[in-house]
């Protein structure tokens, strides 16, 4: 038959028909109007990056990330290949499904439900002929598929046998079009069983279904059960198309421009923007940033984390007491498999939600300075560091045993720096600060910024801009004192430590070897359970308002005592504000970077 | 009546309960961890508001109880587990008993933990504590061995403080600090002397009327605000910032000395007491009493009795009534029995 006698309608397409036209229609409209109201500086990103090698790096993390799930899999394996099986199966069964089109019927035009249906159509105009090579390959990517679907299945029984301690907890839309999605392809595998024990064709899967669906029921049940089974099928996958846009499914076809736009450098900022759309609906609710949250591990918190935060922010029904209750250790970034900025979308939203600048409020900064002195070096304790006096003296006698001309910063006339006021989503009111102080500092002249607060670090940074002046973190500091042999220390004879990574440094500035290699020089350092990147959060954060002390101090207790079983005498860290928060919940000395170093200096 | 009853804690609570109980034939054994009686007054110089020798009210105790025959004092032990009928020491040891009075008191909040003030860092920050011991040596001096001419005495150190979560107000630190100050004027009139307090909290008798004697006639200043840290200044002095509530201005001053009034923590003890004799503690971590009104020296485990400030701080005079009381209810509870 040529292909232009050939019927590619029947009636019970008309679900899937309207269903994928409505996904299409939303999802283009959605498309056109953030792109629409993206910035201009983003638009020339764009336009820099397009034609450039990042569209094909952005090409091959598409196909690792959004098909293969590699970042899943290095969560969880189990995790990793049901995403796998559902994602790039899917996939192959459309892939493999045209190309079985081709095979059969050349390149011609044939409708997407002629796609998609097609074992129905090709018994309807006539083909007997089979091929199996093409059914073997279809039953087997649909075998593929299945087996992730049973394993969603599992996880939302038991999510413990697939390696997460909770899952996420979904509102009714996104469990509508997850029965929708659990429901194509079991109802597809019937469908083309039935198919293939009437017509013919099919592999060991549907072939064979089929087979032993026709010895228990009969052909002329078979009959009856054709027809509705591939309505059934296409009504699947209607509610599917028609609920994915509205749903977390919608991160399937956001997931792709954003991993482009993030190649072209586009990033989200302190103030909300088009862009952060493409962040926010990227979110597949997967869940995965739960586990991590230690306000759920260990306050038994559990509607703040990121994925309840996002999907509340897309809805546009956040309130502030989610968007408040973070600690903003990035934990839940480090493992988040869509990579979003998940800790720069919080922040910006407590700015949309709280920027309002007290214009009287910071006049005091006006005769503030009372600053005398100059020096190479500028050193800024923070508020913090004020507040712990021995890591001041410390750092004291580390400047005085290295010779260094120090002007201090923050003793006649420093103010704060900053950001916790940002943390806390006034902006504005934070830059009179940043400007304050950077008069400041252009006032002394200093070359070298050294602070031994690494929340003072990070805003000193990212968001100082401190031309011809280099920030360091005194741990950096002291690291370098000691390789230029301007700061001798001895070791302590048996003195063993453990050192607890700071969010701010280590997530949040990548700074993990120089305290290290601080500690080695002089004494042994024992390595925490959970370290590096996967370090916990001391739970003092300035960044949550939310929690109260009581509970801040459960999480330090459940850290020190994490940290007290490596055996070490004493915990280190290198934040002013972990110290405190540390030093409430455990039993053995908790120290500063700079007091270990300064006890030992010869 | 053959009875006997082992009181944990030998304070002026635990003294005065243990006088009573003999006083109504019920035999006792004080169990005291220090080398020997008096609890934490031992170290106390005066007691407000009359300015009596803490010694005097320790001899008087110890007079009642010196020469009788039913008593037992066993010095430099801790209980480790306590049942109505049996307390079992740290050592091992089972002391079989009809009832027990646990009146183990306070511990004092430890400044360090503070660590903005500098207590341990700075050689002029001393805790109340320090300051008695000071008084009963004779005097007070610098580290550099010279009179202080300016000294600030910081209330609420330790108490009303979310940040080392301590909520509860300790009570007696604020009549305490007025006190102090005036001990200090007397000792050096030239001198100084500024009170940072949240509230003055004057609630017993005679209280309000020190406060105002400090001001009128002894001119020690009363600045409403917390001390937010100390640093020290190049001529070895203090340098404190605080603000100045009533003004509503940061204030910066150097000082010679400062006194840190350090507030009543629930006894470390107390989660032992919960953990293994199934007694009750409050969120503060002070000892439940089974009711705050009708059955206060009572716990909620029968024949288990409470008396002092293991259940809230209290003063001298408040924890000396308690001692009677608990007395009295083991003596009511034992004849019930």
């Amino acid at each position: 038959m040529e292909i232009s006698d050939m019927t590619f309608f029947a009636s019970f397409c008309i679900p899937f028909i309207a269903g994928a036209s409505i996904m299409f229609a939303v999802i283009a409209v959605k498309y056109i109007s953030w792109l629409r109201n993206l910035p201009r500086k983003d638009w020339r990103l764009i336009a820099k990056g397009v034609f450039s090698m990042s569209t094909l790096r952005a090409l091959w993390e598409v196909v690792r990330e959004s098909l293969l799930h590699r970042r899943i899999f290095k969560v969880d394996a189990r995790l990793g290949y049901m995403h796998m099986s559902l994602a790039f199966g899917w996939f192959l069964l459309i892939a493999v499904g045209w190309a079985e089109t081709v095979a059969y019927l050349g390149f011609q035009w044939v409708p997407l439900q002629g796609h998609v249906f097609f074992k129905y159509f090709v018994p309807l105009n006539g083909i007997t002929a089979h091929k199996p090579v093409f059914d073997f390959a279809m039953d087997f990517l649909l075998l593929f598929v299945l087996s992730g679907v049973a394993m969603a299945w599992l996880k939302r029984l038991r999510s413990r046998a697939l390696g997460m301690r909770k899952t996420t907890n979904h509102i009714l839309f996104d469990r509508v079009a997850l029965s929708a999605l659990w429901f194509v392809f079991p109802l597809r595998l019937l469908a083309e069983s039935v198919t293939a024990a009437i017509y013919g064709g099919g592999s060991f899967l549907t072939g064979g279904l089929g087979r032993l669906l026709d010895s228990v029921m009969g052909e002329g049940a078979l009959g009856y059960a054709y027809e509705p089974l591939w309505w059934m099928y296409s009504l699947a996958l209607g509610i599917f198309f028609v609920a994915m846009p509205f749903s977390r499914y919608m991160h399937i076809f956001t997931e792709i421009p954003l991993i482009f736009l993030r190649h072209y450098r586009l990033r989200p900022e302190a103030m909300e923007k088009s862009y952060d759309n493409f962040e926010v609906e990227a979110c597949s609710r997967c869940g995965i940033c739960i586990d991590p949250c230690q306000l759920q591990s260990q306050l038994g918190i559990n509607e703040v984390q990121s994925v309840y935060f996002l999907r509340d922010r897309r809805y546009n029904m956040l309130q502030q007491k989610i968007a408040n209750n973070c600690l903003m250790c990035g934990r839940c970034e480090q493992v988040c498999p869509v990579g979003i900025n998940l800790n720069t979308l919080r922040l910006n939203s407590r700015s949309s939600m709280r920027n309002i600048p007290h214009e009287g409020r910071y006049n005091y900064l006006r005769g503030v300075d009372r600053s005398l002195g100059e020096g190479r070096v500028g050193y800024f304790a923070g508020c913090m560091t004020l507040l712990t006096p021995n890591t001041m003296s410390s750092m004291k006698r580390i400047f005085e045993a290295a010779g260094e001309e120090v002007w201090w910063a923050d003793k006649e006339g420093g103010a704060c720096c900053g950001r916790p006021l940002m943390l806390s989503g006034e902006v504005d009111s934070a830059r009179k600060m940043v400007e304050y102080n950077k008069s400041l500092f252009a006032k002394h002249g200093i070359t070298t910024l050294v602070t031994s607060c690494p929340i003072c670090l990070k805003v000193f940074r990212e968001e100082y801009h401190l031309e011809g002046v280099e920030v360091l973190h005194h741990s950096e500091y002291i690291l370098r004192l000691m390789e230029q042999g301007r700061l001798n220390v001895g070791r302590e004879q048996g003195a063993t430590f453990t050192y607890h990574d700071p969010c701010e440094l280590g997530r949040g500035s990548g700074i993990y070897d120089e305290p290290r290699a601080v500690i080695e020089a002089v004494g042994e350092l024992l390595e925490p359970e959970h370290t590096r990147h996967d370090a916990l959060c001391c739970g003092s954060s300035v960044a949550n308002t939310a929690i109260s002390d009581a509970q801040q101090l459960k999480i330090a207790q459940g850290v020190a005592s994490q940290l007290e079983e490596t055996g070490a005498q004493t915990i280190v860290t290198a934040c002013p504000l972990c110290k405190k928060a540390i030093a409430r919940g455990a039993t053995r000395q908790v120290a500063d970077l700079s007091e270990i170093v300064a006890r030992c200096i010869k | 009546m053959g009875y006997h009853t082992i009181v944990i804690g030998g304070g002026v609570a635990g003294m005065q309960c243990a006088s009573e109980l003999l006083r109504q034939g019920v035999a006792v054994t004080i169990l005291e961890k220090e080398s020997e009686l008096g609890g934490k007054i031992r170290n106390w110089h005066k007691l407000f508001p009359t300015f009596t020798p803490a010694e005097e009210v320790l001899a008087e105790l110890r007079s009642r109880l010196i020469s009788s025959p039913n008593l037992a004092v066993r010095t430099g032990c801790e209980a480790a587990k306590i049942a109505s009928d049996r307390v079992v020491l740290t050592s091992g040891e089972v002391l079989e008993c009809d009832s027990v009075v646990v009146a183990t008191g306070f511990t004092l909040f430890d400044a360090k933990v503070k660590e903005e003030y500098g207590y341990g860092i700075y050689d002029n920050v001393i805790t109340s504590a320090d300051l008695e011991r000071m008084f009963n040596e004779g005097a007070v001096r610098l580290k550099s061995g010279v009179t202080p001419r300016r000294i600030a005495i910081l209330h609420c150190v330790g108490s009303r403080d979310e940040k080392v979560c301590q909520r509860h107000c300790s009570k007696v630190c604020c009549v305490t600090g007025v006190k102090q100050a005036m001990e200090l004027k007397r000792m050096f009139p030239g001198a100084d002397i500024f009170n940072f307090y949240m509230d003055i909290r004057m609630f017993g008798p005679g209280y309000e009327e020190m406060y105002r004697e400090a001001q009128v006639d002894y001119n020690v200043h009363f600045v409403r605000g917390r001390i937010s840290e100390v640093s020290p200044t190049i001529d070895c002095r203090l340098q404190i910032k605080a603000e100045d509530t009533l003004t509503g201005r940061p204030l910066k001053m150097a000082v010679d000395m400062l006194v840190l009034l350090v507030g009543m923590k629930s006894n470390a003890l107390n989660e032992n007491l919960v953990a293994e004799c199934g007694l009750k503690a409050q969120p503060s971590g002070f000892m439940q009493p089974r009711d705050s009104f009708l059955h206060n020296v009572e716990s909620n485990r029968e024949g288990i009795f409470y008396a002092g400030a293991v259940t809230a701080p209290k003063n001298v005079g408040e924890s000396m009534n308690e001692g009677t009381a608990a007395a009295r209810a083991v003596v009511e509870w034992l004849a019930k029995r």
